[in-house]
C-alpha cells in the first residue's frame, strides 16, 4: 500500500483495516473506508484540487462539506461521468475515479491560468461591456470563447444507464440534519411513540460532533452519540435516512429530499436505484441543519492551504488527516482557538495564533504560550505567499507592522451562519441578529421549529437543550403523550466570542468573496459605485452567489461589503432569498421511472397486439398509440399503403380500431334533458336504438368537441368523444352536472377503458358482420338502417354492440365488444371478411375518407372555430338553450365574411397541397392584410387522383369555383387552387345508406 | 363455421403479453409477490344524492354493508369498494354469474359493467409497502390505511383504485385496479420498482 504522508498513525472514523484504492487525474491513491474524496486526497497530500472559474487561479480545499466552492470534480468517467461534485462530500470508495475541472492542459499547468494577466480588465459586468458589438460577433466568436473559458465540468455525453427512484413517504415529525440537536430530537419524539423520520446529507450520523472533540456527560461525545443512535435504531417507527439531503421545502409540510442510494459504490448493484427523490410528508418538522463556517476576505484567500478552521478540525478528528504541519490560525474569534488545540494533539505546529481581537483572554494566552505559537492579537493576515500551494503569509499587527510567517496550513474562522435555507424557500426572510453578528430564521414555514446551531443557538449544550424540547413539543403538538424527559446532558466547557471581520484591506492580490465565482472585494465595490446597489442587483451583476454553492460561503461577506460601501448597516442592506435546492440535485432524481419511453403512460387499445401482428406503425395521439397505417411488404411508402386501404374500403370492405374513443354512460330520468342543454342539437326526439350526431360548444360559443351519441333505454345513453377530448369533455360534463344543474336525475361514468370498439366500413361491411353478429339479430339494411345503434351478441352470447354510422361515408358500422374480447372480435371480422378481401387501415386512412367527405375533425374544430364556421350553423337549435348559445352569436362570431370551412382542389393536379398554407387572392402579395384564411387538413385522394384539401376561407361558401392562392412559403411556395365543396366524394351520400 | 367462431371468441387478459408469470430482481427469497386476477367482474353503482335503498339491496343481494367513507367491504366472492361520492365499485371474484348479479342491481342503482375496463392484481410480500411508496401519495402506515382501507390516486401517473384486504403471513396484501389501456406502462413501474426487493410473479 502506498504511504499516505498526511494520514495521523491513529485515530478518526476511517476504517482502517479497509482501504481503498482510486484514481484521481490518472494518478493512484489509497485511503480508507470512511474517508471522503477530499480527506483521502488531503491524507495523500494533494493541495490542489481545482482551477477557478474566471481566472483559472489554483484552489484547494476550503471546507469538508456541502459548502464547498473549490474543490468540484467530474466523478467517474463514461457514462456515469458527474460534473461539479464536491469532494467533500464523496464518499470514497473501491476503485472511484475522479478528474479534476476547468484545467488544460493539466492541472499544475493551465494554459488559461493566464487569463491572470488579463485579470484587471475581468472585473463584475466584463462581458457586458466588452462583447457588446459588433453584435453578429456574439453568437458566432464571443459566446463560444467565453463559454470555452468559463464554466465548471463537462456533462457526460450519453445516456445516464442507472435507475433512478422517486417514492414518497409519510410521518408525524422530520427531522432535518442529525448532528447533536437533531438525534436530541428524534428521540425525545420517537419516544412518545411519533412517527419519526431523520435524515442527514452525511453518510455518517453525528454532524459536528464528529468533527470535535468533545465531552457530553463527562465522557467522549463518541458514546453519547453511539447510545442514541443505539436507542433510535431500537424505536419500531423511527426511521433514520443517511445519505439524504432535504433540499426544499414546499407547501403544506412538504420536503423534498434527496436519497444518494448507492453513489458511495462504483456501480449500483442490480436493479437498485442509484438515487432516489423523496416527498415527505410532515406534520412537524425541526431543522438542525448546523451551521457553516464564514471565511474571510484577505488579499491571496484562495491559495491551496487556505481552509475553515472548523474544516480542519473535521480532517484531524474525523478523517485523522492532518491538513498542514506548519500552521498558522487567523480567527475572529473563539472557534480558532480549539482548532489551536487540536492540531498541536495531533502533532502540528501551529506558528502563529491572528487573532483579530486586541482582547485576548488569559486562558488562551496560556494556550499560546504552551503550544509554543506567537500570538498576534488586533492582527489581520495580508497576504499570503506560493506558488500551488500555501508557503508563507504575511501578517499585519494593530500598529500596521508586518511579519512574514512560513506555513503550510492556515486556517481562518469568522463565526458561523445558521444552516437556515429551508426557512426562507415559503418566502421566509432571515432576520439579522446583531448578538451573534449572523442572519437567523425569521418568520417560519407552519410546522417548522428551528433548533441548535440552524437557530443560531451554537453552542452544543444548546442544541442539545433545543433538541430534545422541540422534539418532545412536536410529537405532542401532533398528538402523542410527552415522553418523560431525560435530563439535559452535561458538556464540557465551551465559548463562542464573535468580533467578525468582513474583509482585510490589502494590496498583495486578490481578495476572494466568491470563490466558485471568483468575485473579489473589488468586484463588489465597482458593482456599488456602478449603481448595482441591491443586494439581488449585487448578485446578479457580479454572480455572487450562484452556480453550484449557491453563496453558502460568500453571501454573507458581499453583502457586509455592500452595507459598508454604501454606508448602511448589514440588517438594512438584506439578503438575498434562498430558493430550493439547497445543494444541487440531480435530474434523474426527480424523474425518478419517468424517462424515456416511460416519461408518461401510454395508452393501448385492446387491439394493440393485433395491430402490431399486422404490422402496423403506430402513431402518438395524446396518451394513446394509434395505428397510422399497415404496410405490406413491397409497398415503396406511405402513401402507397394508405391508397391501397382506402381503395380497399371503399371497392370491399376496411376495417379500423376505433376503441380509443372516449364513452360515457349516461343514465337518469334527465338524461335526455341533459344532452338537449350540453349539445346545440336536439335530443329529446332521438328513438330508443338510434345514434345521432351530436356538437358542444364550450361557454364562449366556440366548438369543443363531437361525436355521435346513442340511445340504448328511454333513460340511457351512450356518448362517445373524440380521443383527444374523452378526459376535458368527461370534465366538463361532471361541472355541468355538479354545479350548474345539480338537480338534473343524473348519473355518469366513463366506459371508455370497458370497450373495445372497430369500424367496419365499405360495401361489403354488411356481409362481413353478418357472419361475425349472431344469427338471431337482423342487421338488414330494414331492420337496421343508418343510424341504427343497438345491443346485440357476438360468438354465440357474447353482449355486443352495434352501431350503424359512418365517418367514411361508406356504409359502414362499429361494432363494440368488451375489451377483454377486442383481439378476438379483430380476428373474428378478418376471418368473417376474407372472402371480401377485409382490409386494414389506420388513422391515415381514415383521414383520407373523412377530408373526401368534409367532416372536421381536431384540425378544423380547433378550439378557435364556431359551428357556423365547419358549416355546421343550421344544426343549433333555435328552440332551446344550450351551453354556448348565447356567446355564439357574439358579433364577430356572426360576421358574414367570417372564414368557414369549403373544398380545395389544385387547379394542376400534379401540385401537392399543405395544411397551414393560407389563401391569398390571385396577383396579391403574401402579406398579413391580404390574408383569407388558411389550409387545415390536406391528404391524396386515391379515388380522385390529386390532392385535396379542406380550409377556412373569407365568405368559403358563396365562392365555389373561385381560384385563389394557397401560399406556404415555408415549403412549396404558392399553388393555385379552385375552391369547391368540402364534400369531394358520393356528395349525394348514396354509398352511406346502400 | 361455429367451430371457428368458438375457438376464435376467446378472452384476452388485460396482463397478457405485459405479465409473465417468473420472477424478477435479485435471486432470493422475495420480497414482494405480485398475483394478476384476471376473472374479477367490477361494475360502478351510481345513486341519486340521498337514494336510501342501495345499501340494503347490497346487505340482501351480497350480503356486504355499503361503505359510508373510503373503505372497501369484502366477503371470499364479493366485495364493493366506496368509489367517490354516491359511488361504488361493485365486484365479483369470478365473472360467471356477474352480469345477473348485475342485472339484479340495476334497480338500485345506475350500473356500468366495467369488468373489462381493469386490469387487477393483488400484490403482497414484507417489502410491498416500499414498492407502493415509489407511487402512492397515500400513507400506506397501518394507522392511517388499516385493512379495508381504499384510496383513489395515481400510481406513476396511471390513475388507480387500491385497497388493502387482510394481512397474509407476509404481511400486508393489496388489490389494485389500472385502466386495462395503460396497465403496461404501471407494469414497467411496478417491475422496476419491485425489482430490488425480489419480487415472484404469480399469474392468476
Amino acid at each position: 500500500m502506498r504511504k499516505q504522508l498526511h494520514r495521523l498513525n491513529s485515530g478518526g472514523l476511517i476504517d482502517r483495516t479497509q482501504a481503498l484504492c482510486f484514481r484521481f487525474d490518472g494518478k493512484n491513491y489509497d485511503g480508507f473506508a470512511g474517508d471522503t474524496l477530499a480527506s483521502a486526497l488531503l491524507a495523500n497530500g494533494v493541495r490542489l484540487f481545482g482551477r477557478s472559474f474566471k481566472y483559472h487561479r489554483p484552489r484547494g480545499l476550503l471546507s469538508a462539506g456541502p459548502e464547498e466552492p473549490n474543490a468540484l470534480v467530474e466523478l467517474r468517467t463514461g457514462a456515469r461521468r458527474e460534473p461539479n461534485t464536491r469532494a467533500t462530500v464523496v464518499e470514497l470508495f473501491q476503485n472511484l475515479e475522479a478528474t479534476s475541472q476547468n484545467r488544460w492542459p493539466s492541472l499544475g499547468f493551465d494554459v488559461l491560468s493566464l487569463n491572470r494577466l488579463a485579470a484587471p480588465a475581468l472585473v463584475a459586468g466584463f462581458y457586458y461591456k466588452t462583447f457588446m458589438w459588433p453584435a453578429r460577433f456574439w453568437e458566432k466568436l464571443y459566446e463560444p470563447l467565453i463559454r470555452r473559458a468559463a464554466g465548471l465540468g463537462r456533462a457526460a455525453a450519453v445516456e445516464d444507464p442507472d435507475h433512478y427512484d422517486k417514492a414518497f413517504v409519510f410521518c408525524d415529525v422530520l427531522v432535518i440534519g442529525a448532528g447533536p440537536a437533531g438525534l436530541s430530537a428524534a428521540v425525545a419524539a420517537g419516544r412518545s411513540g411519533a412517527r419519526v423520520i431523520i435524515c442527514d446529507e452525511d453518510f455518517r450520523l453525528g454532524g459536528r460532533l464528529l468533527a470535535e472533540r468533545r465531552q457530553i456527560d463527562g465522557r467522549p461525545a463518541a458514546d453519547w452519540l453511539a447510545a442514541i443512535l443505539a436507542e433510535l435504531a431500537s424505536l419500531s417507527e423511527v426511521r433514520i435516512m443517511p445519505r439524504t439531503s432535504v433540499f426544499g421545502l414546499y407547501d403544506h409540510g412538504i420536503y423534498g429530499a434527496v436519497e444518494r442510494v448507492n453513489d458511495h459504490v462504483a456501480v449500483p448493484p442490480a436493479h437498485q436505484p442509484r438515487q432516489r427523490g423523496w416527498r415527505i410528508y410532515a406534520k412537524r418538522a425541526i431543522l438542525a441543519a448546523g451551521a457553516l463556517e464564514r471565511p474571510i476576505v484577505f488579499p491571496g484567500n484562495d491559495r491551496p492551504g487556505v481552509m475553515l478552521s472548523g474544516a480542519v478540525r473535521a480532517y484531524v478528528n474525523r478523517f485523522g488527516v492532518l491538513p498542514g504541519r506548519e500552521a498558522v490560525v487567523f480567527t475572529a474569534g473563539d472557534g480558532g482557538w480549539a482548532t489551536v488545540r487540536d492540531l498541536t494533539e495531533a502533532g502540528a505546529h501551529v506558528a502563529a495564533i491572528v487573532d483579530a481581537r486586541s482582547e485576548i483572554n488569559p486562558e488562551s494566552k496560556t494556550m499560546a504560550l504552551r503550544v509554543g505559537a506567537r500570538l498576534f492579537a488586533g492582527s489581520v493576515v495580508e497576504a499570503t505567499h506560493g506558488g500551488q500551494a500555501l508557503r508563507s503569509v504575511t501578517v499585519r499587527d494593530a500598529s500596521g507592522k508586518r511579519a512574514r510567517l512560513a506555513c503550510d496550513l492556515l486556517a481562518v474562522s469568522n463565526g458561523w451562519n445558521p444552516t437556515l435555507h429551508l426557512t426562507s424557500h415559503q418566502n421566509g426572510k432571515p432576520v439579522w441578529e446583531e448578538t451573534i453578528q449572523s442572519f437567523v430564521p425569521g418568520r417560519l414555514p407552519p410546522g417548522l421549529a428551528v433548533a441548535g446551531s440552524a437557530a443560531g443557538r451554537f453552542t452544543l449544550a444548546e442544541a442539545l437543550r433545543d433538541g430534545a424540547r422541540l422534539g418532545r413539543e412536536a410529537a405532542v403538538e401532533v398528538g402523542f403523550a410527552a415522553a418523560a424527559a431525560d435530563p439535559v446532558p452535561a458538556t464540557d466547557a465551551e465559548t463562542d466570542g464573535l468580533a467578525p471581520v468582513w474583509r482585510v484591506r490589502g494590496n498583495r492580490g486578490k481578495a476572494f468573496v466568491d470563490l466558485q465565482n471568483d468575485v473579489t472585494d473589488k468586484d463588489v465595490e465597482l458593482a456599488a459605485r456602478e449603481g448595482f446597489r441591491s443586494i439581488e442587483h449585487l448578485k446578479r451583476y457580479t454572480t455572487l452567489g450562484m452556480a453550484t454553492d449557491q453563496g453558502k460561503t460568500s453571501n454573507l461577506a458581499g453583502l457586509a461589503i455592500m452595507a459598508e460601501q454604501v454606508g448602511k448597516a448589514i440588517c438594512e442592506t438584506g439578503t438575498t432569498t434562498f430558493r430550493p435546492p439547497y445543494t444541487p440535485v440531480a435530474i434523474g432524481a426527480l424523474a425518478g421511472h419517468h424517462r424515456g419511453k416511460d416519461f408518461r403512460p401510454v395508452r393501448l387499445a385492446p387491439t394493440h397486439d393485433w395491430s402490431r401482428e399486422q404490422g402496423a406503425v403506430f402513431v402518438e395521439t395524446g396518451q394513446w398509440l394509434r395505428a397510422q397505417y399497415y404496410p405490406k411488404p413491397g409497398e415503396q411508402d406511405w402513401l402507397a399503403t394508405i391508397n391501397r386501404e382506402v381503395l380497399a374500403t371503399r371497392s370491399g370492405v376496411g376495417l379500423c380500431d376505433v376503441s380509443t374513443l372516449g364513452k360515457i354512460d349516461i343514465q337518469g330520468s334527465d338524461a335526455a334533458e341533459f344532452l338537449e342543454r350540453v349539445y346545440i342539437n336536439g335530443w329529446k326526439t332521438l328513438p330508443i336504438g338510434k345514434a345521432r350526431y351530436g356538437v358542444m360548444l364550450r361557454e364562449d360559443g366556440f366548438v369543443m368537441d363531437d361525436g355521435t351519441t346513442s340511445r340504448l333505454g328511454e333513460n340511457h345513453f351512450l356518448m362517445t368523444t373524440t380521443t383527444i377530448n374523452a378526459a376535458k369533455v368527461m370534465q366538463h360534463l361532471e361541472f355541468c352536472h355538479q354545479v350548474l344543474w345539480p338537480e338534473l336525475d343524473l348519473r355518469m361514468v366513463s366506459v371508455s377503458e370497458q370497450w373495445a370498439q372497430a369500424a367496419v366500413a365499405g360495401p361489403r361491411s354488411r356481409e362481413v358482420l353478418r357472419r361475425v353478429v349472431d344469427a338471431k339479430h337482423d342487421i338488414s339494411n330494414e331492420a337496421f338502417p343508418y343510424l341504427a345503434a343497438g345491443e346485440i351478441t357476438v360468438g354465440g352470447g357474447i353482449p355486443a354492440r352495434l352501431f350503424r354510422i359512418s365517418f367514411s361515408g361508406e356504409l359502414a358500422y362499429e361494432l363494440a365488444v368488451p375489451a377483454g374480447y377486442g383481439d378476438a372480435m379483430m380476428h373474428a371480422l378478418m376471418a368473417a371478411g376474407e372472402p371480401y378481401g377485409i382490409t386494414p387501415y389506420g388513422l391515415d386512412g381514415l383521414n383520407v375518407m373523412r377530408i373526401e367527405k368534409g367532416h372536421a375533425i381536431g384540425t378544423e374544430s380547433n378550439g378557435q372555430t364556431t359551428a357556423r364556421d365547419l358549416g355546421l350553423g343550421r344544426m343549433m337549435s333555435s328552440k332551446k338553450d344550450f351551453i354556448g348559445r348565447l356567446m355564439a352569436k357574439r358579433e364577430a362570431l356572426v360576421q358574414a365574411d367570417r372564414p368557414s370551412l369549403v373544398g380545395f382542389r389544385p387547379v394542376d393536379t400534379n401540385n401537392r397541397l399543405w395544411a397551414g398554407a393560407h389563401f391569398i387572392g390571385i396577383g396579391r402579395a403574401a402579406k398579413t392584410e391580404n390574408d383569407e384564411g388558411y389550409m387545415t387538413s390536406v391528404a391524396y385522394s386515391p379515388n380522385l387522383k390529386h390532392w385535396i384539401g379542406l380550409g377556412f376561407l373569407k365568405n368559403g361558401p358563396t365562392r365555389i369555383g373561385e381560384r385563389i392562392q394557397a401560399v406556404d412559403p415555408v415549403r412549396n411556395g404558392e399553388v393555385e387552387v379552385e375552391v369547391c365543396s368540402p364534400i369531394f366524394f358520393d356528395p349525394e351520400g348514396t354509398r352511406l345508406h346502400g | 363455421m361455429a367451430e371457428q367462431a368458438k375457438s376464435i371468441w376467446r378472452p384476452r387478459s388485460a396482463w397478457a403479453g405485459i405479465v409473465e408469470a417468473g420472477q424478477i430482481g435479485v435471486d432470493g427469497k422475495p420480497g414482494v409477490t405480485a398475483l394478476t386476477l384476471d376473472d374479477m367482474g367490477f361494475a360502478t353503482l351510481i345513486v341519486p344524492p340521498g337514494s336510501p335503498d342501495l345499501a340494503s339491496a347490497t346487505k340482501r343481494m351480497i350480503g356486504l354493508d355499503l361503505p359510508k367513507k373510503a373503505f372497501v367491504s369484502l366477503s371470499s366472492t364479493h366485495g364493493v369498494a366506496w368509489a367517490g361520492a354516491n359511488h361504488w365499485l361493485l365486484f365479483a371474484r369470478q365473472q360467471a354469474g356477474f352480469v345477473d348479479l348485475l342485472q339484479s342491481f340495476s334497480d338500485h342503482a345506475a350500473v356500468s359493467d366495467q369488468s373489462h375496463a381493469r386490469a387487477a392484481l393483488t400484490v403482497s410480500g414484507p417489502r410491498v409497502r416500499e414498492v407502493l411508496a415509489k407511487g402512492a401519495m397515500v400513507d400506506l402506515h397501518s394507522s392511517v390505511f388499516p385493512v379495508g382501507a381504499t384510496a383513489l390516486t395515481s400510481f406513476a401517473h396511471v390513475h388507480v383504485q387500491f385497497w388493502r384486504t387482510d394481512d397474509g403471513p407476509d404481511g400486508p396484501i393489496f388489490e389494485i385496479l389500472v385502466p386495462r389501456s395503460m396497465a403496461g406502462s404501471f407494469w414497467s413501474w411496478f417491475a422496476a420498482s419491485a425489482a430490488e426487493f425480489n419480487c415472484r410473479i404469480d399469474r392468476d
